[in-house]
Protein backbone atom coordinates (compact mmCIF):
# COMPACT_ATOMS: atom_id res chain seq x y z
CA UNK A 1 0.00 0.00 0.00
CA UNK A 2 1.25 3.45 -0.90
CA UNK A 3 -0.03 6.19 1.37
CA UNK A 4 0.63 9.88 0.79
CA UNK A 5 -0.53 12.42 3.36
CA UNK A 6 -0.44 16.20 3.06
CA UNK A 7 2.57 16.19 0.78
CA UNK A 8 4.07 19.48 -0.36
CA UNK A 9 7.11 19.96 -2.55
CA UNK A 10 8.81 23.18 -3.59
CA UNK A 11 11.51 23.83 -6.19
CA UNK A 12 13.89 26.72 -5.59
CA UNK A 13 13.48 29.37 -8.28
CA UNK A 14 15.61 32.30 -7.20
CA UNK A 15 17.42 33.05 -3.97
CA UNK A 16 14.42 33.46 -1.71
CA UNK A 17 11.78 32.32 -4.15
CA UNK A 18 10.30 28.89 -4.66
CA UNK A 19 7.71 27.24 -6.89
CA UNK A 20 5.21 24.79 -5.45
CA UNK A 21 5.07 21.56 -7.43
CA UNK A 22 2.90 19.52 -5.04
CA UNK A 23 0.22 21.11 -2.96
CA UNK A 24 -1.12 19.29 0.10
CA UNK A 25 -1.43 16.04 -1.83
CA UNK A 26 -3.28 13.09 -0.31
CA UNK A 27 -3.40 9.77 -2.12
CA UNK A 28 -3.79 6.09 -1.36
CA UNK A 29 -2.91 3.22 -3.66
CA UNK A 30 -4.20 -0.17 -2.57
CA UNK A 31 -1.98 -3.26 -2.89
CA UNK A 32 -2.00 -5.11 -6.23
CA UNK A 33 -3.77 -2.37 -8.12
CA UNK A 34 -2.77 -0.70 -11.32
CA UNK A 35 -2.94 2.99 -10.49
CA UNK A 36 -2.52 5.62 -13.20
CA UNK A 37 -1.61 9.13 -12.21
CA UNK A 38 -2.58 11.48 -14.96
CA UNK A 39 -2.75 15.17 -15.65
CA UNK A 40 -1.29 17.71 -18.04
CA UNK A 41 2.40 18.60 -18.23
CA UNK A 42 3.47 20.51 -15.14
CA UNK A 43 0.76 19.03 -12.93
CA UNK A 44 3.29 17.48 -10.53
CA UNK A 45 3.33 13.88 -11.78
CA UNK A 46 7.07 13.72 -12.35
CA UNK A 47 7.80 15.42 -9.03
CA UNK A 48 5.72 12.83 -7.20
CA UNK A 49 7.43 10.08 -9.19
CA UNK A 50 10.82 11.51 -8.28
CA UNK A 51 9.88 11.45 -4.57
CA UNK A 52 8.41 7.94 -4.68
CA UNK A 53 11.44 6.56 -6.51
CA UNK A 54 13.76 8.09 -3.91
CA UNK A 55 15.44 10.68 -6.12
CA UNK A 56 14.00 13.64 -4.18
CA UNK A 57 13.20 14.06 -0.52
CA UNK A 58 10.06 15.75 0.79
CA UNK A 59 10.34 18.15 3.71
CA UNK A 60 6.77 17.95 4.96
CA UNK A 61 3.94 15.52 4.57
CA UNK A 62 4.31 11.79 4.96
CA UNK A 63 4.71 8.93 2.52
CA UNK A 64 4.64 5.33 3.64
CA UNK A 65 5.07 2.24 1.52
CA UNK A 66 3.90 -0.98 3.13
CA UNK A 67 3.93 0.96 6.40
CA UNK A 68 7.56 2.06 6.00
CA UNK A 69 8.39 5.74 5.98
CA UNK A 70 9.96 6.66 2.64
CA UNK A 71 12.60 8.93 4.18
CA UNK A 72 13.66 6.73 7.10
CA UNK A 73 13.63 3.37 5.32
CA UNK A 74 15.08 4.26 1.94
CA UNK A 75 17.22 1.15 1.45
CA UNK A 76 14.41 -1.28 2.32
CA UNK A 77 11.94 0.53 0.09
CA UNK A 78 14.37 0.61 -2.84
CA UNK A 79 14.54 -3.19 -2.74
CA UNK A 80 10.74 -3.29 -2.99
CA UNK A 81 10.57 -1.02 -6.01
CA UNK A 82 11.12 -1.42 -9.70
CA UNK A 83 11.46 1.83 -11.59
CA UNK A 84 10.89 2.61 -15.27
CA UNK A 85 11.87 6.13 -16.25
CA UNK A 86 10.70 8.37 -19.09
CA UNK A 87 13.93 7.75 -21.00
CA UNK A 88 15.34 4.23 -20.58
CA UNK A 89 18.04 4.01 -17.91
CA UNK A 90 20.20 1.77 -20.07
CA UNK A 91 23.81 2.04 -21.19
CA UNK A 92 23.76 2.18 -24.98
CA UNK A 93 27.41 1.14 -25.20
CA UNK A 94 26.71 -2.14 -23.40
CA UNK A 95 24.81 -5.24 -24.47
CA UNK A 96 21.45 -6.20 -23.02
CA UNK A 97 23.13 -8.92 -20.96
CA UNK A 98 25.67 -6.45 -19.56
CA UNK A 99 22.94 -3.99 -18.63
CA UNK A 100 21.00 -6.74 -16.83
CA UNK A 101 24.20 -7.82 -15.06
CA UNK A 102 24.79 -4.29 -13.73
CA UNK A 103 21.20 -4.18 -12.47
CA UNK A 104 21.67 -7.55 -10.77
CA UNK A 105 24.85 -6.32 -9.08
CA UNK A 106 23.24 -3.08 -7.92
CA UNK A 107 20.32 -5.03 -6.42
CA UNK A 108 22.57 -7.66 -4.82
CA UNK A 109 21.37 -10.58 -6.95
CA UNK A 110 23.34 -13.81 -7.18
CA UNK A 111 24.41 -14.66 -10.78
CA UNK A 112 22.35 -17.90 -10.74
CA UNK A 113 19.23 -16.06 -9.58
CA UNK A 114 19.75 -13.39 -12.22
CA UNK A 115 20.06 -16.05 -14.92
CA UNK A 116 16.90 -17.81 -13.69
CA UNK A 117 14.91 -14.57 -13.73
CA UNK A 118 16.24 -13.67 -17.17
CA UNK A 119 15.15 -17.08 -18.50
CA UNK A 120 11.68 -16.48 -17.09
CA UNK A 121 11.26 -12.88 -18.21
CA UNK A 122 12.88 -12.86 -21.61
CA UNK A 123 10.52 -15.53 -22.92
CA UNK A 124 7.50 -13.21 -22.83
CA UNK A 125 9.26 -10.16 -24.17
CA UNK A 126 10.80 -11.61 -27.35
CA UNK A 127 14.25 -10.50 -26.25
CA UNK A 128 15.83 -13.88 -25.62
CA UNK A 129 17.86 -13.96 -28.84
CA UNK A 130 19.01 -10.38 -28.49
CA UNK A 131 20.93 -10.58 -25.21
CA UNK A 132 24.28 -10.07 -26.94
CA UNK A 133 23.14 -7.00 -28.89
CA UNK A 134 24.10 -3.46 -27.98
CA UNK A 135 21.25 -1.49 -26.43
CA UNK A 136 22.03 1.36 -28.84
CA UNK A 137 20.89 -0.78 -31.77
CA UNK A 138 17.41 -1.42 -30.33
CA UNK A 139 14.27 0.40 -31.43
CA UNK A 140 12.50 2.66 -28.93
CA UNK A 141 9.84 0.01 -28.27
CA UNK A 142 12.43 -2.73 -27.70
CA UNK A 143 14.45 -0.50 -25.38
CA UNK A 144 11.28 0.01 -23.33
CA UNK A 145 10.79 -3.74 -23.04
CA UNK A 146 14.40 -4.11 -21.88
CA UNK A 147 13.80 -1.38 -19.32
CA UNK A 148 10.66 -3.13 -18.09
CA UNK A 149 12.41 -6.52 -17.80
CA UNK A 150 15.30 -4.85 -15.96
CA UNK A 151 12.94 -3.15 -13.50
CA UNK A 152 11.29 -6.51 -12.73
CA UNK A 153 14.41 -8.65 -12.33
CA UNK A 154 14.58 -8.27 -8.56
CA UNK A 155 10.82 -9.00 -8.32
CA UNK A 156 9.65 -5.71 -6.85
CA UNK A 157 6.36 -5.45 -4.97
CA UNK A 158 5.79 -2.05 -6.52
CA UNK A 159 6.46 -1.03 -10.11
CA UNK A 160 6.79 2.71 -10.72
CA UNK A 161 6.62 3.92 -14.32
CA UNK A 162 7.06 7.55 -15.34
CA UNK A 163 5.38 8.19 -18.69
CA UNK A 164 6.80 4.90 -20.00
CA UNK A 165 5.28 5.23 -23.47
CA UNK A 166 6.79 8.63 -24.07
CA UNK A 167 8.25 8.86 -27.57
CA UNK A 168 6.84 5.53 -28.75
CA UNK A 169 4.82 5.10 -31.93
CA UNK A 170 1.17 4.02 -31.46
CA UNK A 171 1.94 0.34 -32.18
CA UNK A 172 4.82 0.13 -29.71
CA UNK A 173 2.77 2.05 -27.17
CA UNK A 174 -0.07 -0.46 -27.43
CA UNK A 175 2.36 -3.41 -27.22
CA UNK A 176 3.98 -1.97 -24.10
CA UNK A 177 0.67 -1.36 -22.35
CA UNK A 178 -0.54 -4.86 -23.30
CA UNK A 179 2.59 -6.20 -21.64
CA UNK A 180 1.80 -4.23 -18.48
CA UNK A 181 -1.78 -5.61 -18.60
CA UNK A 182 -0.41 -9.16 -18.73
CA UNK A 183 1.94 -8.45 -15.86
CA UNK A 184 -0.80 -7.22 -13.55
CA UNK A 185 -2.83 -10.33 -14.29
CA UNK A 186 0.06 -12.70 -13.65
CA UNK A 187 1.88 -11.13 -10.72
CA UNK A 188 0.95 -9.74 -7.33
CA UNK A 189 2.29 -6.30 -7.85
CA UNK A 190 1.19 -2.71 -7.33
CA UNK A 191 1.76 -0.65 -10.44
CA UNK A 192 1.86 3.13 -10.34
CA UNK A 193 2.17 4.72 -13.75
CA UNK A 194 2.20 8.40 -14.63
CA UNK A 195 0.94 9.49 -18.02
CA UNK A 196 -0.27 12.70 -19.56
CA UNK A 197 -2.29 10.64 -22.04
CA UNK A 198 -5.74 10.19 -20.54
CA UNK A 199 -6.61 7.29 -22.85
CA UNK A 200 -3.68 5.31 -21.37
CA UNK A 201 -4.88 5.98 -17.83
CA UNK A 202 -8.27 4.46 -18.67
CA UNK A 203 -6.62 1.03 -18.79
CA UNK A 204 -5.83 1.22 -15.07
CA UNK A 205 -7.90 -0.06 -12.12
CA UNK A 206 -7.72 3.31 -10.41
CA UNK A 207 -6.93 6.76 -11.73
CA UNK A 208 -5.80 9.92 -9.98
CA UNK A 209 -6.07 13.21 -11.85
CA UNK A 210 -3.45 15.77 -10.84
CA UNK A 211 -3.65 19.46 -11.58
CA UNK A 212 -1.30 22.15 -10.29
CA UNK A 213 0.09 19.78 -7.69
CA UNK A 214 -3.26 18.76 -6.20
CA UNK A 215 -5.42 15.72 -6.69
CA UNK A 216 -8.56 16.77 -8.55
CA UNK A 217 -10.28 13.40 -8.56
CA UNK A 218 -9.55 9.73 -8.05
CA UNK A 219 -11.41 6.47 -8.50
CA UNK A 220 -11.93 3.83 -11.13
CA UNK A 221 -12.14 5.17 -14.72
CA UNK A 222 -15.80 4.08 -14.86
CA UNK A 223 -16.72 5.87 -11.63
CA UNK A 224 -14.95 9.01 -12.71
CA UNK A 225 -16.43 9.28 -16.20
CA UNK A 226 -19.89 8.46 -14.81
CA UNK A 227 -19.85 11.88 -13.16
CA UNK A 228 -20.44 13.36 -16.60
CA UNK A 229 -23.34 11.06 -17.43
CA UNK A 230 -23.42 8.26 -19.97
CA UNK A 231 -23.15 10.35 -23.10
CA UNK A 232 -21.90 13.73 -24.16
CA UNK A 233 -22.05 15.81 -27.29
CA UNK A 234 -18.90 17.00 -28.99
CA UNK A 235 -19.19 19.91 -31.41
CA UNK A 236 -16.23 20.41 -33.68
CA UNK A 237 -15.78 23.87 -35.17
CA UNK A 238 -13.10 25.08 -37.54
CA UNK A 239 -12.09 28.15 -35.56
CA UNK A 240 -11.71 29.00 -31.92
CA UNK A 241 -13.82 32.15 -32.30
CA UNK A 242 -16.67 30.05 -33.70
CA UNK A 243 -16.46 27.79 -30.68
CA UNK A 244 -16.52 30.80 -28.38
CA UNK A 245 -19.54 32.19 -30.21
CA UNK A 246 -21.46 28.91 -30.00
CA UNK A 247 -20.56 28.45 -26.37
CA UNK A 248 -22.05 31.83 -25.50
CA UNK A 249 -25.18 31.17 -27.53
CA UNK A 250 -25.75 27.70 -26.09
CA UNK A 251 -25.12 28.75 -22.51
CA UNK A 252 -27.32 31.83 -22.72
CA UNK A 253 -30.27 30.23 -24.49
CA UNK A 254 -30.46 26.93 -22.63
CA UNK A 255 -28.36 27.24 -19.52
CA UNK A 256 -26.63 24.02 -20.56
CA UNK A 257 -23.07 23.62 -19.29
CA UNK A 258 -20.67 23.89 -22.22
CA UNK A 259 -16.92 23.29 -22.03
CA UNK A 260 -14.56 24.59 -24.60
CA UNK A 261 -11.18 23.27 -25.64
CA UNK A 262 -9.71 25.31 -28.48
CA UNK A 263 -12.11 24.89 -31.40
CA UNK A 264 -14.04 22.05 -29.76
CA UNK A 265 -17.10 22.22 -27.51
CA UNK A 266 -18.29 19.53 -25.14
CA UNK A 267 -21.83 19.53 -23.91
CA UNK A 268 -23.02 17.10 -21.25
CA UNK A 269 -26.38 15.47 -20.65
CA UNK A 270 -28.34 17.14 -23.43
CA UNK A 271 -31.15 16.17 -25.67
CA UNK A 272 -29.72 15.90 -29.17
CA UNK A 273 -32.86 17.23 -30.79
CA UNK A 274 -32.75 20.40 -28.70
CA UNK A 275 -29.16 20.81 -29.65
CA UNK A 276 -29.85 20.25 -33.34
CA UNK A 277 -32.61 22.87 -33.27
CA UNK A 278 -30.32 25.36 -31.69
CA UNK A 279 -27.45 24.71 -33.98
CA UNK A 280 -29.54 24.78 -37.12
CA UNK A 281 -29.37 28.55 -36.84
CA UNK A 282 -25.59 28.45 -36.78
CA UNK A 283 -24.77 25.57 -39.14
CA UNK A 284 -22.02 27.55 -40.85
CA UNK A 285 -20.15 27.84 -37.53
CA UNK A 286 -19.35 24.16 -36.92
CA UNK A 287 -18.13 21.12 -38.87
CA UNK A 288 -19.68 18.18 -37.08
CA UNK A 289 -21.58 17.01 -34.03
CA UNK A 290 -20.93 13.63 -32.46
CA UNK A 291 -22.29 11.78 -29.47
CA UNK A 292 -19.75 9.84 -27.48
CA UNK A 293 -19.03 8.33 -24.09
CA UNK A 294 -17.26 10.74 -21.77
CA UNK A 295 -13.56 10.10 -21.25
CA UNK A 296 -11.16 11.01 -18.47
CA UNK A 297 -10.02 13.90 -20.61
CA UNK A 298 -13.60 15.20 -20.65
CA UNK A 299 -13.70 14.90 -16.89
CA UNK A 300 -10.42 16.75 -16.57
CA UNK A 301 -11.68 19.61 -18.78
CA UNK A 302 -14.94 19.63 -16.84
CA UNK A 303 -13.32 19.85 -13.41
CA UNK A 304 -10.60 22.35 -14.29
CA UNK A 305 -12.97 24.73 -16.09
CA UNK A 306 -15.45 24.51 -13.27
CA UNK A 307 -12.67 25.33 -10.84
CA UNK A 308 -11.55 28.29 -12.87
CA UNK A 309 -15.10 29.59 -13.20
CA UNK A 310 -15.73 29.28 -9.47
CA UNK B 1 27.93 -2.77 -2.14
CA UNK B 2 31.21 -4.39 -3.27
CA UNK B 3 29.44 -5.99 -6.25
CA UNK B 4 27.99 -2.61 -7.12
CA UNK B 5 31.44 -0.96 -7.03
CA UNK B 6 33.02 -3.73 -9.13
CA UNK B 7 30.15 -3.60 -11.58
CA UNK B 8 30.43 0.17 -12.02
CA UNK B 9 34.21 0.00 -12.40
CA UNK B 10 33.93 -2.85 -14.92
CA UNK B 11 31.44 -0.83 -16.89
CA UNK B 12 33.99 1.99 -17.24
CA UNK B 13 36.59 -0.43 -18.58
CA UNK B 14 34.22 -2.16 -21.02
CA UNK B 15 33.00 1.17 -22.35
CA UNK B 16 36.58 2.42 -22.73
CA UNK B 17 37.83 -0.58 -24.68
CA UNK B 18 34.68 -0.65 -26.79
CA UNK B 19 35.21 2.93 -27.95
CA UNK B 20 38.17 2.49 -30.27
CA UNK B 21 38.66 6.20 -30.90
CA UNK B 22 38.94 6.79 -27.16
CA UNK B 23 41.60 4.08 -26.80
CA UNK B 24 43.64 5.40 -29.74
CA UNK B 25 43.24 9.03 -28.64
CA UNK B 26 44.20 8.43 -25.04
CA UNK B 27 47.36 6.52 -26.01
CA UNK B 28 48.37 8.65 -29.00
CA UNK B 29 47.82 12.07 -27.41
CA UNK B 30 50.44 11.85 -24.64
CA UNK B 31 52.93 10.18 -26.96
CA UNK B 32 52.48 12.93 -29.57
CA UNK B 33 52.84 15.60 -26.85
CA UNK B 34 55.91 13.88 -25.46
CA UNK B 35 57.66 13.42 -28.79
CA UNK B 36 56.81 16.79 -30.34
CA UNK B 37 57.41 18.94 -27.27
CA UNK B 38 60.40 16.84 -26.28
CA UNK B 39 61.97 17.32 -29.71
CA UNK B 40 60.96 20.97 -30.03
CA UNK B 41 62.21 22.15 -26.65
CA UNK B 42 65.13 19.72 -26.52
CA UNK B 43 67.75 22.10 -27.91
CA UNK B 44 66.79 25.08 -25.75
CA UNK B 45 66.20 23.23 -22.46
CA UNK B 46 68.79 24.21 -19.90
CA UNK B 47 67.96 24.20 -16.22
CA UNK B 48 70.32 24.52 -13.26
CA UNK B 49 70.76 21.18 -11.54
CA UNK B 50 69.38 19.33 -14.54
CA UNK B 51 72.50 19.33 -16.69
CA UNK B 52 72.66 16.27 -18.87
CA UNK B 53 68.89 15.72 -18.64
CA UNK B 54 67.17 15.90 -22.01
CA UNK B 55 63.78 17.58 -22.25
CA UNK B 56 62.27 14.28 -23.40
CA UNK B 57 63.49 12.73 -20.16
CA UNK B 58 62.47 15.73 -18.06
CA UNK B 59 58.99 15.74 -19.58
CA UNK B 60 58.46 11.98 -19.03
CA UNK B 61 56.95 12.18 -15.47
CA UNK B 62 54.77 15.07 -16.67
CA UNK B 63 53.45 12.91 -19.49
CA UNK B 64 52.68 10.09 -17.05
CA UNK B 65 50.76 12.62 -14.96
CA UNK B 66 48.98 13.87 -18.07
CA UNK B 67 47.82 10.35 -18.90
CA UNK B 68 46.10 9.93 -15.54
CA UNK B 69 44.73 13.49 -15.72
CA UNK B 70 43.06 12.90 -19.11
CA UNK B 71 41.86 9.49 -18.11
CA UNK B 72 40.22 10.97 -15.03
CA UNK B 73 38.64 13.78 -17.03
CA UNK B 74 37.25 11.63 -19.83
CA UNK B 75 35.93 9.00 -17.48
CA UNK B 76 34.20 11.43 -15.17
CA UNK B 77 32.70 13.42 -18.05
CA UNK B 78 30.51 10.36 -18.58
CA UNK B 79 28.75 11.28 -15.31
CA UNK B 80 27.15 14.19 -17.20
CA UNK B 81 26.30 11.99 -20.19
CA UNK B 82 24.86 9.32 -17.90
CA UNK B 83 22.66 11.91 -16.22
CA UNK B 84 21.48 13.44 -19.51
CA UNK B 85 20.66 10.03 -20.97
CA UNK B 86 18.73 9.01 -17.85
CA UNK B 87 21.13 6.22 -16.94
CA UNK B 88 22.29 7.83 -13.71
CA UNK B 89 18.72 7.96 -12.37
CA UNK B 90 18.45 4.21 -12.76
CA UNK B 91 21.57 3.77 -10.65
CA UNK B 92 20.51 6.31 -8.04
CA UNK B 93 17.23 4.50 -7.29
CA UNK B 94 19.04 1.19 -6.66
CA UNK B 95 19.45 0.05 -3.05
CA UNK B 96 23.24 0.28 -3.28
CA UNK B 97 24.73 3.22 -1.30
CA UNK B 98 25.51 6.24 -3.45
CA UNK B 99 29.18 6.09 -2.50
CA UNK B 100 29.40 2.91 -4.59
CA UNK B 101 28.85 5.08 -7.67
CA UNK B 102 31.81 7.28 -6.75
CA UNK B 103 34.09 4.38 -5.90
CA UNK B 104 33.08 2.46 -9.01
CA UNK B 105 33.68 5.41 -11.29
CA UNK B 106 36.93 6.42 -9.60
CA UNK B 107 38.37 2.90 -9.54
CA UNK B 108 37.37 2.32 -13.19
CA UNK B 109 38.97 5.58 -14.31
CA UNK B 110 42.08 4.90 -12.22
CA UNK B 111 42.56 1.50 -13.78
CA UNK B 112 42.17 2.93 -17.29
CA UNK B 113 44.69 5.69 -16.53
CA UNK B 114 47.14 3.29 -14.92
CA UNK B 115 46.97 0.85 -17.86
CA UNK B 116 47.93 3.67 -20.20
CA UNK B 117 50.66 4.84 -17.87
CA UNK B 118 52.05 1.29 -17.72
CA UNK B 119 52.38 1.33 -21.50
CA UNK B 120 54.48 4.49 -21.22
CA UNK B 121 56.55 2.99 -18.41
CA UNK B 122 57.71 0.41 -20.97
CA UNK B 123 59.74 3.19 -22.64
CA UNK B 124 61.95 3.67 -19.54
CA UNK B 125 64.76 1.47 -20.95
CA UNK B 126 65.05 3.93 -23.86
CA UNK B 127 65.60 6.85 -21.51
CA UNK B 128 68.86 7.37 -19.63
CA UNK B 129 67.30 6.46 -16.28
CA UNK B 130 67.41 3.28 -14.22
CA UNK B 131 64.87 3.43 -11.42
CA UNK B 132 64.95 -0.30 -10.68
CA UNK B 133 61.97 -2.45 -9.69
CA UNK B 134 61.40 -0.71 -6.34
CA UNK B 135 61.61 2.68 -8.06
CA UNK B 136 58.97 1.62 -10.62
CA UNK B 137 56.70 0.48 -7.78
CA UNK B 138 57.10 3.89 -6.12
CA UNK B 139 56.31 5.60 -9.44
CA UNK B 140 53.16 3.47 -9.66
CA UNK B 141 52.23 4.51 -6.11
CA UNK B 142 52.59 8.15 -7.15
CA UNK B 143 50.47 7.52 -10.23
CA UNK B 144 47.76 5.87 -8.13
CA UNK B 145 47.59 8.88 -5.78
CA UNK B 146 47.53 11.33 -8.72
CA UNK B 147 44.86 9.29 -10.52
CA UNK B 148 42.73 9.19 -7.38
CA UNK B 149 43.03 12.97 -6.95
CA UNK B 150 42.24 13.85 -10.57
CA UNK B 151 39.35 11.39 -10.90
CA UNK B 152 37.73 12.41 -7.63
CA UNK B 153 38.16 16.08 -8.55
CA UNK B 154 36.74 15.42 -12.05
CA UNK B 155 33.80 13.54 -10.52
CA UNK B 156 33.10 16.37 -8.10
CA UNK B 157 33.08 18.92 -10.93
CA UNK B 158 31.06 16.72 -13.30
CA UNK B 159 28.40 15.99 -10.67
CA UNK B 160 27.62 19.70 -10.44
CA UNK B 161 27.65 20.37 -14.20
CA UNK B 162 24.70 20.14 -16.54
CA UNK B 163 26.52 20.03 -19.87
CA UNK B 164 29.70 18.48 -21.20
CA UNK B 165 30.65 21.80 -22.81
CA UNK B 166 30.65 23.40 -19.35
CA UNK B 167 32.94 20.63 -18.16
CA UNK B 168 35.32 21.28 -21.07
CA UNK B 169 35.46 24.95 -20.07
CA UNK B 170 36.39 24.00 -16.49
CA UNK B 171 38.96 21.57 -17.86
CA UNK B 172 40.61 24.33 -19.92
CA UNK B 173 40.74 26.98 -17.22
CA UNK B 174 41.26 24.84 -14.13
CA UNK B 175 42.35 21.24 -14.64
CA UNK B 176 44.88 21.78 -17.44
CA UNK B 177 46.55 24.72 -15.64
CA UNK B 178 46.85 22.52 -12.55
CA UNK B 179 48.90 20.13 -14.66
CA UNK B 180 50.89 22.87 -16.42
CA UNK B 181 51.79 24.48 -13.11
CA UNK B 182 52.91 21.24 -11.57
CA UNK B 183 56.42 21.37 -12.95
CA UNK B 184 55.46 18.91 -15.67
CA UNK B 185 56.54 21.24 -18.50
CA UNK B 186 59.16 23.44 -16.83
CA UNK B 187 61.02 23.28 -13.53
CA UNK B 188 59.81 25.31 -10.59
CA UNK B 189 63.24 26.89 -10.10
CA UNK B 190 63.12 28.49 -13.57
CA UNK B 191 59.82 30.25 -12.93
CA UNK B 192 59.30 33.85 -11.60
CA UNK B 193 58.79 34.04 -7.84
CA UNK B 194 54.99 34.52 -8.02
CA UNK B 195 54.68 31.54 -10.32
CA UNK B 196 57.01 29.51 -8.16
CA UNK B 197 54.66 30.12 -5.23
CA UNK B 198 51.65 29.16 -7.28
CA UNK B 199 53.41 25.98 -8.29
CA UNK B 200 54.37 25.20 -4.72
CA UNK B 201 50.78 25.64 -3.53
CA UNK B 202 49.49 23.45 -6.35
CA UNK B 203 48.91 19.96 -4.89
CA UNK B 204 49.50 18.45 -8.33
CA UNK B 205 53.15 19.65 -8.15
CA UNK B 206 53.56 17.40 -5.13
CA UNK B 207 51.89 14.49 -6.92
CA UNK B 208 54.38 14.99 -9.75
CA UNK B 209 57.28 14.78 -7.32
CA UNK B 210 55.97 11.37 -6.22
CA UNK B 211 56.39 10.25 -9.83
CA UNK B 212 59.63 12.08 -10.69
CA UNK B 213 61.75 11.46 -7.59
CA UNK B 214 61.60 7.61 -7.60
CA UNK B 215 62.95 7.65 -11.16
CA UNK B 216 66.24 9.09 -9.88
CA UNK B 217 66.57 8.27 -6.19
CA UNK B 218 66.70 4.89 -4.47
CA UNK B 219 63.87 4.02 -2.09
CA UNK B 220 66.10 4.36 0.99
CA UNK B 221 66.86 7.97 0.06
CA UNK B 222 63.22 8.74 -0.72
CA UNK B 223 61.98 7.59 2.66
CA UNK B 224 64.38 9.97 4.40
CA UNK B 225 63.88 12.87 1.99
CA UNK B 226 61.82 15.64 3.59
CA UNK B 227 60.85 16.88 0.11
CA UNK B 228 59.42 13.46 -0.79
CA UNK B 229 57.66 13.03 2.56
CA UNK B 230 56.05 16.50 2.34
CA UNK B 231 55.03 15.80 -1.29
CA UNK B 232 53.54 12.47 -0.21
CA UNK B 233 51.51 14.03 2.64
CA UNK B 234 50.24 16.95 0.51
CA UNK B 235 49.30 14.68 -2.41
CA UNK B 236 47.47 12.24 -0.12
CA UNK B 237 45.57 15.08 1.58
CA UNK B 238 44.60 16.46 -1.86
CA UNK B 239 43.50 13.10 -3.28
CA UNK B 240 41.62 11.91 -0.19
CA UNK B 241 40.13 15.40 0.30
CA UNK B 242 38.77 15.41 -3.27
CA UNK B 243 37.37 11.91 -2.75
CA UNK B 244 35.67 12.94 0.50
CA UNK B 245 34.15 16.02 -1.14
CA UNK B 246 32.88 13.88 -4.03
CA UNK B 247 31.36 11.36 -1.61
CA UNK B 248 29.71 14.06 0.43
CA UNK B 249 28.28 15.78 -2.67
CA UNK B 250 26.88 12.56 -4.12
CA UNK B 251 25.28 11.66 -0.80
CA UNK B 252 23.33 14.90 -0.78
CA UNK B 253 19.85 14.14 -2.14
CA UNK B 254 17.69 16.68 -3.90
CA UNK B 255 15.34 18.10 -1.29
CA UNK B 256 12.23 20.27 -1.25
CA UNK B 257 13.06 23.99 -0.95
Amino acid sequence: MISIKELNYFYPVKKADKRQALNNLNLKVAPNTFFALTGPNGSGKSTLFSILSGLSLPKDGQITIDGLDIVRHQAKIRHMMGVVFQSPALDKHLTLAENFQIHGDLYGMEPSLLQKRLDEDLSWTGLKDRLGEMVGTLSGGMARRVELVKALLHRPKILLMDEPTNGLDPGSRRDFLDMVDNLRRERDMTILMTSHIFAEAERADEVGILHKGSLLASGSPKELTKRLGHEMVVIQTSKRKHAEFLKTKLSKKTGIKVWQRDSELRVEKVDKKTLDDLLSHYRDRFNEIAIKRPTLEDLFIHITQEKEES
Amino acid sequence: MVNGVISMAKRELVRFFRQGHRVVGSIAQPIIFWLFLGSGFGASFQAPGLEGVSYTEYFFPGILLMVVLFSGIFSTITVIEDRNQGLLQGILVAPVPRIAIVFGKVIGAMVIGLLQAFLLLLTIPFLAIEPGFAGILMVILGLIIAALGFTALGFLIAWNMESTSGFHAIMSVFLLPLWMLSGAMFPMTQAPVWLEWLMFLNPVSHALLLIRMPLYQPISELLTSSQYIIAFIVAIIWAVGCLMLALSRVNRQQCSA
